[in-house]
């Protein structure tokens, strides 16, 4: 796959055909500058990576290295001001109907005045689905993440990673090609993390899901991923694309005492410390 | 963490020291207007007995009220909850063209500030200038008086949805219909009812002073017409009734508000 510029969204038609070689996401020289002159800050520089189908792929980076404005942008949530998505060998202009996001503060992503049943199925009205197929997906997909039984329950009468589980439902049932996770488990305890993480493998082994994972967890990027790809910091721009070759399934136990899970970790621990001592040292050389 | 019986009884509690206080007032009004005679403040029982057999008498097909009691409250309620109607429509679609837009609310917002902080009495002049004596200056009045804090309520509330929640509800292409009103209009409605309240209890004072300045009929005609024929007793029994229609309102908005907001209470708690 070529990274071409300008790219021509004239062969959009040729590129679909070619699914097989064409990687499920596509993600061409994306930058971002937030603001102009003086204050303009860049938030990405010419970030390109791929993601092919069923591919679990982990972003992890120093805090504030613009990770969530690179999701904002590969969703479609936000134009970036250069480069270009791709889905399926189409660029993307808002967000496509193929894709799910999952944000960081599950609090506020779900509607309190909905129930989970509700929230679920909300994004499916625009769907063109009968009622009975749509309280079918909202029941399969409340059972995929463990629910069964919750759906008449309000989202604030859950404990957090219950209602974590809700908005991962909720992106289930509208069955994505693409789900991208904001962070997703940043905010509720260890113990729910690891189950959580558990969940997110076992949609991606059992129903094939292709996810790009945001986290600032170096653990959690290794833990759970077939690639980790590490960002620097200000601006953010793809340093390392590391293989996690970890044999599935894995474990919470198992997987992380192995020697290669132990190595890869702190490979990644290693060029986040050095991205992160980088940015703080152009910090305090500009000031 | 109380227990819901815990609660229960705390709250039967408090109810119990509220009546309380209410008997004690009344009490204390009854001793001292029997024992010291003044011809301004009748006791309390010649005014609610004033009150019933003038009001509250009749049959329960006309709910309760006598003639008089027909003839003069429902033209005031009426007035008042048509006024306060169209202040509501006005005031919640008003609120959210604005409030949906920053450079709207930015423009509009000093002089809906200006509006609402003007004395709505003073206004009363001008819309018995234009409009003369009729009903129709007295809806008006009502409804252009009190739109405000629904107004101002529905901009702040339409502005305050939280913006992880629109941002999922375009992750998944929801239409902006169904998002103004399944997203935004559920977000804003604590603060619209908010607006709702204050607005309404406006209504009720609005309706007297429209009545008490140009009106044949209505419970602050009735009051006016008291005073000024030095039926004391009929005046104070209308001031009763006032205070319970205000009361009457208050529950019902009250009732309304909290089956519309269950689900705020709970996730605020």
């Amino acid at each position: 796959m070529s990274a071409a510029l300008p790219p021509s969204p004239s062969n959009d038609e040729s590129a679909n055909e070619m699914n097989t070689v064409t990687p499920l996401l596509d993600v061409v020289d994306v930058g971002h500058v937030y603001g102009t002159g003086q204050t303009a800050h860049e938030a990405l520089r010419a970030m390109s990576f791929q993601v092919r189908k069923g591919e679990l792929v982990a972003i992890v980076g120093p805090s504030g290295a613009g990770k969530t404005t690179l999701l904002r942008c590969v969703s479609g949530l936000m134009p970036s001001t250069s480069g270009e998505v791709r889905l399926q060998g189409t660029r993307i202009s808002g967000v496509p109907a193929e894709l799910a996001v999952v944000f960081q503060d599950y609090s506020r992503s779900l509607y309190p005045w909905m129930t989970v049943e509700k929230n679920v199925a909300f994004p499916l009205t625009e769907l063109s689905l009968t009622k009975g197929e749509r309280a079918e997906r909202v029941r399969e997909s409340l059972a995929q993440v463990g629910l069964n039984g919750m759906g008449s329950r309000y989202p604030w009468q859950l404990s957090g990673g219950m209602q974590q589980r809700v908005a991962i439902a909720r992106a289930l049932a509208y069955r994505p090609e693409v789900l991208l996770m904001d962070e997703p488990f940043a905010s509720v305890d260890a113990q729910t993390r690891a189950d959580l993480e558990d969940l997110v493998l076992r949609l991606k082994n059992d129903l094939g899901m292709t996810i790009l994972f945001v986290t600032h967890d170096v653990d959690e990027s290794v833990y759970l991923s077939d690639r980790v790809l590490v960002l620097s910091a200000n601006p953010a721009t793809v340093i390392a694309d590391i293989d996690v070759l970890l044999p599935s399934p894995r474990d919470q136990i198992l997987t992380k005492e192995l020697d290669d899970f132990v190595h890869l970790r702190g490979e990644v621990a290693r060029l986040i410390r050095a991205a992160g001592e980088d940015a703080k040292a152009r910090r305090s050389a500009v000031a | 963490m109380k227990t819901p019986i815990q609660k229960a009884r705390a709250h039967g509690l408090e109810l119990a020291i509220g009546a309380s206080a209410v008997v004690l007032f009344f009490v204390l009004w009854e001793v001292i207007t029997q024992s010291v005679r003044m011809p301004y403040f009748p006791p309390p029982s010649v005014i609610f007995e004033n009150a019933v057999s003038k009001w509250f008498g009749g049959p329960w097909y006309s709910l309760f009220l006598t003639e008089t009691g027909a003839q003069q409250l429902l033209p005031s309620v009426g007035r008042m909850l048509v006024g306060w109607g169209i202040a509501v429509v006005l005031g919640v679609v008003l609120g959210f063209v604005v409030g949906l837009y920053p450079r709207i609310a930015a423009f509009f917002y000093p002089a809906i500030e200006f509006m609402r902080n003007l004395p709505p009495a003073a206004l009363l002049p001008i819309f018995l200038l234009i409009l003369g004596v009729g009903d129709g200056m007295k809806v008006a009045f009502i409804a252009l008086t009190v739109v405000w804090p629904i107004l101002l309520n529905t901009i702040d509330g339409v502005g305050s949805v939280e913006q992880t929640q629109l941002d999922s509800a375009r992750a998944y292409n929801i239409r902006w219909t169904r998002v103004l009103r399944s997203i935004i209009l559920p977000s804003a409605l604590p603060k619209i009812f908010a607006g709702l309240r204050v607005s309404l209890s406006l209504a009720l004072i609005l309706m007297v002073v429209s009545e008490m300045m140009a009106a044949t009929n209505g419970i602050g005609f009735e009051i006016l017409l008291g005073q000024r024929t030095f039926r004391i007793v009929d005046m104070w029994s209308g001031i009763v009734v006032l205070s319970a229609l205000g009361v009457l309102l208050n529950i019902a908005i009250q009732a309304l508000e909290s089956r519309s907001l269950r689900w705020h209470r709970g996730a605020r708690a």
